[in-house]
């Protein structure tokens, strides 16, 4: 494949994740405010938005891109909007990046939002099982905890591990999260916080599922040219994949991998031109804990079935072998869905740029962001680098 | 009737409709349209006994709408049997995981609001 330019993350921005007041149009324009603002560019340099949502419908706002346009002065200017269920923003960002790359446009910024919490757990519940193969799953009263919870028995039943295990992996995050003020569960949690939390979908306990969030966060993505032209500190990109799974876990041939994620792994790493072992850090798909292990392995850092006991010895904890989720991922940091995949790129940004604060991971030059729809029926991975 | 419709009939049957490729003979599910393996569209029906084990499960206490009233009840995954085909089910009045162990004997026993039913042999 030969691309016509370079494309490079030249501005990011989020709003706070968690339960939020203000409407989904308020929340989405205040993501991409942040990002022009952090680009030094003015609105006028944006030649279209790609826009990442799923359930708009429950604030009363789909068609969210002309809104959004003309609240930054630029109302002419097309947009489209995504929905790929929890992996929407990763797809925003690659048809975005996909766009700039081919030299449609120079300038592009892609914004991913939700707004949901104000439905109650019973919605959400309901609302986001639509996400799975409705006639095998939801139908037969699958919620998303349930359907990785599923994937966690497998996983116990198949490997050595434990639901103490899983449980280190939530502490591991909120440990990370803890230190990110824009996190939506900004707290410590403990192993006996997990193991005492009621159960949602057994093995899975309250403490190992993602809360529902409000949410939005919004990058500018550009040519190489037009971010040394007009810009301030950029990251570029160096690896984009794309992947699916069978829709229903049940067609799949192993339930403790996710094929969607090698598949995108794959060919990111192969347009990056380097492997697992180069990447500093990872901001991958946590919905679950089990999803966090299941990541790890099928992204390359651990063996199939070590991922458990990478996470049992710290090895993924901030500033260790490989920090994943500095950021505190899905399950602290919270998990808009629509916004998600676009708040990886956001921290990636951030700690590619030197703006991450305690949370910095040392040294680090490349980070991957690795996020799904769904069950991982869709994934979307991509690579980048500090310039 | 549509491919699900079918798949609902036999059901409610205890039975499962699936699709056997015409040219390679790879088996689906009756809703596949063509093959996962060659990528051909011939299929014959194939009436599967819904016998197998458990696969994997959960036991799902936070429900979805419609099936608060069931809650404790499993979802669960079921490995039909002499075939590499897997399908989802609800299963009524399961509580703790004790009571139904990976590998449990089940069978396909009906459908309605609640989806395919399996019960346990």
């Amino acid at each position: 494949m030969t691309f016509v330019e370079k494309v490079c993350v030249l501005g990011a921005g989020s709003t706070k994740y968690g339960k939020l007041s203000e409407s989904i149009a308020d929340i989405t324009t205040q993501a991409s405010v942040a990002a022009i603002e952090s680009a030094g560019i003015s609105p006028k340099d944006i030649k279209a938005s790609y826009i990442s949502n799923v359930f708009g419908v429950a604030d009363k706002q789909v068609h969210l891109g002309p809104v959004l346009m003309s609240r930054l002065g630029i109302p002419d200017k097309p947009s489209l909007s995504i929905e790929s269920a929890c992996g929407s923003g990763s797809v925003a960002f690659r048809e975005a990046y996909a766009n700039v790359a081919a030299g449609f446009y120079d300038c592009l910024v892609v914004t991913g939002v939700e707004k949901v919490t104000h439905t109650g757990t019973e919605w959400t519940t309901t609302y986001f099982a639509y996400c799975s193969d409705f006639f095998y799953e939801g139908q037969a009263g699958a919620s998303f905890p349930g359907l990785f919870a599923s994937m966690a028995r497998a996983y116990l039943t198949e490997f050595d591990a434990t639901e103490e295990d899983f449980a280190a992996v939530a502490v591991k995050n909120h440990n990370n999260g803890f230190l990110n003020p824009k996190a939506h569960m900004q707290k410590k949690i403990t192993i006996d916080d997990v193991m005492n939390s009621a159960v949602v979908a057994s093995p899975l306990k309250l403490y190992d599922c993602c809360p529902f969030s409000d949410g939005a966060s919004s990058v500018i993505l550009c040519s190489e040219k037009f971010a040394k032209e007009n810009g301030s500190d950029y990251i570029e990109v160096i690896g984009s994949g794309r992947g699916g799974s069978p829709a229903a876990l049940q067609g799949r041939e192993h339930m403790t991998t996710i094929p969607s994620t090698k598949i995108a792994a794959a060919d990111a790493y192969k347009m990056a031109g380097i492997t697992a072992k180069d990447i500093d850090f990872a901001e991958v798909h946590d919905c679950f804990t089990i999803a966090e292990i299941i990541d790890t392995e099928d992204l390359g850092f651990f063996d199939k079935g070590q991922g458990v006991q990478a996470v049992r010895e710290g090895r993924t904890a901030l500033n260790s072998d490989i920090s994943i989720n500095p950021s505190g991922g899905l399950k602290s940091k919270g998990h808009p869905i629509g916004a998600t995949g676009v708040g990886q790129v956001v921290e990636v940004f951030d700690q590619l740029t030197g703006k991450a604060g305690a949370r910095t991971v040392k040294n680090a030059k490349i980070g991957l962001t690795h996020n799904f729809g769904a069950t991982g029926a869709s994934c979307a991975v991509h690579i980048f680098q500090s310039v | 009737m549509t491919v699900e419709e079918q798949l609902i009939e036999y059901a409610k049957q205890g039975k499962l409709l699936t699709h056997k490729c015409t040219e390679c003979g790879y088996l689906h599910l009756s809703t596949a349209y063509y093959c996962l393996k060659c990528g051909s569209k011939g299929f014959e029906d194939v009436v599967l006994d819904g016998v197998g084990s458990i696969a994997t499960y959960t036991i799902i206490t936070v429900a979805p709408a419609g099936f608060e009233k069931y809650t404790p009840y499993a979802f669960v995954i079921l490995q039909l049997d002499n075939t590499d085909l897997r399908i989802s089910g609800f299963m009524a009045r399961i509580a703790t995981p004790a009571e139904l162990p990976v590998g449990t004997r089940a069978h396909i026993t009906g459908f309605d609001e609640r989806g395919i039913i399996i019960e346990k042999q």
